[in-house]
């Protein structure tokens, strides 16, 4: 669906020179959600402006169904974006009215455009708003109508630069729902965002972008993983003997009252788990890290050698 | 392209009626200056002084300026503001691309601002008893003028995305028109008589005043040059505006930065 390769960009000059995004790859398939993330300044904004054709790229391929936004403009036909910040919508004019105005911009014949507005607007649960210019709206309507303008023309790619910045906690609840109903069609949706709990709940895969370049990439689940210690807390409802307690401890396990905290391999744990035999369980859990730790971890830990 | 069309026609009119208030001052501003203009210019003349060819000069001369202004500005001041506002970059998103996007812009706005005009002229007759000659021979000049016109608005639309604060260039820019278009130069003799078919728009509103003013034929001959100047303008500006894209793509300051 989407296919970077390599992607660079250089601003400026001489002294001014700087080298905002290095030799970024990216792909992402039908029904993906990539989550984009990085501190700020990192290039995500510029790389998601060089997929949109937006931004020249200084080296570097954007593919977006085969077709390359820079080259051939009708590539555009495929990639819908809400960029940063908070206006991609005509203020002066309705929802409705930006709607049929984006589609046919978007080369969607005007009656069609009209007819999709009606059905997104419905979908979105602004049908009450239809007739309000867009800057009578709350900011969170706002967004959502910049989505579905940003659906008009049925895009397979979407982006979404920072989609729920500035949202209270519904409206970004609402915005996470619609995601995900939009990666359940069948679209690729390419999202950037500093809240990693959104991101952690939407996304398939992740990207960690920091200083221009891509320093992780994978499964949500599959870092996550990665990064959680491998510590297990169980609970047991009743004393246990001093033998048990022994043994446990003998295995390399604490055991405070009911709870027993045990840092050590898979196999023994079953060990464990034979030793507290018949003592009912109330728990067993792994510890599991955040993406927000994940986060932090590869951010700070890289060596700075990559400059 | 004919659904484009339609649709910045509809959005420029929405924009424009959105808020009724704005366009009845709109209007209100630019008739009190018309008026303001005319009844000075009786009052210059004298009492005794026969109306007629001189007077409605200096009434074209000023819709034919204010006019040229503001489709030379339309491309520049549009693209400032949706910079700001941030609907620029999802233009630029266009399949069309950029230039057939701003080309039907171009139209749609023409066809608002030559509404505003006649409404502004018909009022201005009936406040001054005033007549001008209007045969529609008229549209042919007044073509090659909007072309030329619409060319540089394309050249400063270029000069606004590269870079970004026009104000000062749009200002200056206006100056040096006034002096351009009120200047009778198809009067002149020598080699002005020649220069002003290299200048933009100046054969185009020489034909005009023949027409409107003089009450003297149109010159085919004339015509033709003016229709050439007008073409080449118009695709002078063009190509600069392409130019522009990608240059403001290189730099990444499409919505300014
Ligand atoms: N047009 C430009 N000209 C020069 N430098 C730029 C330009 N656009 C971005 N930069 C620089 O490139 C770097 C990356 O910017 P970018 O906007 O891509 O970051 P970001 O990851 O989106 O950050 P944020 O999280 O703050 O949105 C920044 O250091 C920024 O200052
Ligand atoms: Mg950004």
């Amino acid at each position: 669906m989407l296919d970077t390769r390599d992607l660079s960009k250089v601003y400026g000059r001489g002294k001014q020179r700087f080298e905002a995004v290095k030799h970024v790859s990216l792909t992402l398939h039908q029904g993906e959600v990539l989550a984009f993330l990085g501190p700020n300044g990192a290039g995500k904004t510029t790389t998601i402006k060089m997929i949109a054709g937006l931004v020249r790229p200084t080296h570097g391929l954007v593919t977006v169904v085969g077709e390359d936004p820079h080259r051939q403009p009708r590539a555009l036909r495929h990639i819908g974006a809400v960029l940063e910040g908070n206006r991609n919508l005509y203020w002066r004019l309705t929802p409705e009215e930006n709607l049929e105005y984006f589609g046919v911009l978007r080369q969607v014949p005007r009656k069609v455009a009209h007819r999709r507005g009606l059905e997104l607007l419905s979908r979105f649960g602004l049908e009450e708003k239809r007739q309000t210019p867009v800057q009578k709206l709350s900011r969170g309507m706002q967004q959502k109508v910049a989505i579905a303008v940003a659906l008009i023309h049925n895009p397979k790619l979407l982006l979404l630069d920072e989609p729920t910045l500035g949202l209270d906690v519904e409206a970004s609840e609402m915005v996470k729902a619609l995601v995900r109903q939009i990666a359940q069609e069948g679209r690729a949706v390419l999202l950037t965002t500093h809240q990693l709990d959104v991101a952690e709940e939407l996304s398939d895969r992740v990207a960690i972008i920091r200083r221009g370049r891509i320093i992780a990439e994978q499964s949500t689940e599959a870092l996550l993983k990665e990064f959680s210690s491998s510590t297990y807390h169980l609970e047991v409802e009743g004393e246990l003997s001093p033998q048990q307690i022994h043994t446990v401890t003998q295995l390399g396990a604490t055991v405070q009252g009911t709870q027993i905290t045990y840092a050590g391999t898979s196999e023994n744990l079953y060990a464990l788990l034979r030793a507290l035999s018949p003592v009912p369980l109330v728990a067993v859990q792994r510890d599991r890290a955040d993406l927000t730790q994940v986060f932090l971890k590869l951010v700070k830990d890289q060596p700075d050698a990559s400059l | 392209m004919i659904d484009l069309l339609y649709a910045e026609l509809k959005r420029t009119w929405i924009q424009f009626i959105r808020y009724p208030t704005e366009v009845i001052s709109g209007i209100v501003i630019i008739l009190a200056v018309f008026y303001g203009l005319f009844s000075s210019a009786q009052y210059i003349a004298g009492p005794g002084f026969a109306f007629g060819d001189r007077l409605d000069s200096v009434v074209l001369g000023y819709a034919m300026w204010t006019l040229i202004i503001s489709v030379n500005n339309d491309i520049a001041i549009n693209l400032q503001i949706e910079a700001e506002t941030g609907t620029l970059e999802q233009v630029f998103l266009s399949p069309y691309g950029a230039p057939r996007v701003f080309l039907a812009r171009a139209f749609a706005s023409l066809a608002l601002r030559l509404l505003i005009l006649v409404v502004v002229l018909l009022l201005l007759m009936g406040l001054s008893g005033s007549r001008l000659a209007f045969p529609p021979i008229l549209l042919l000049p007044l073509a090659s003028l909007l072309m030329a016109g619409y060319g540089l608005a394309f050249l400063l639309g270029a000069v606004a995305l590269v870079f970004k604060r026009v104000q000062q260039i749009l200002g200056i820019f206006q100056f040096l028109l006034l002096f351009l278009l009120a200047a009778p130069l198809e009067e002149s003799t020598g080699l002005m008589q020649y220069l002003r078919f290299l200048l933009p728009m100046l054969p185009s509103t020489g034909l005009l005043r023949d027409l409107m003013a003089r009450g003297v034929g149109l010159d085919w001959a004339t015509y033709g040059l003016a229709l050439l100047n007008g073409m080449v303008y118009f695709v002078i500006g063009l190509f600069v505006f392409r130019w522009a894209e990608a240059t403001a793509k290189q730099r990444g300051s499409l919505s300014g930065y």
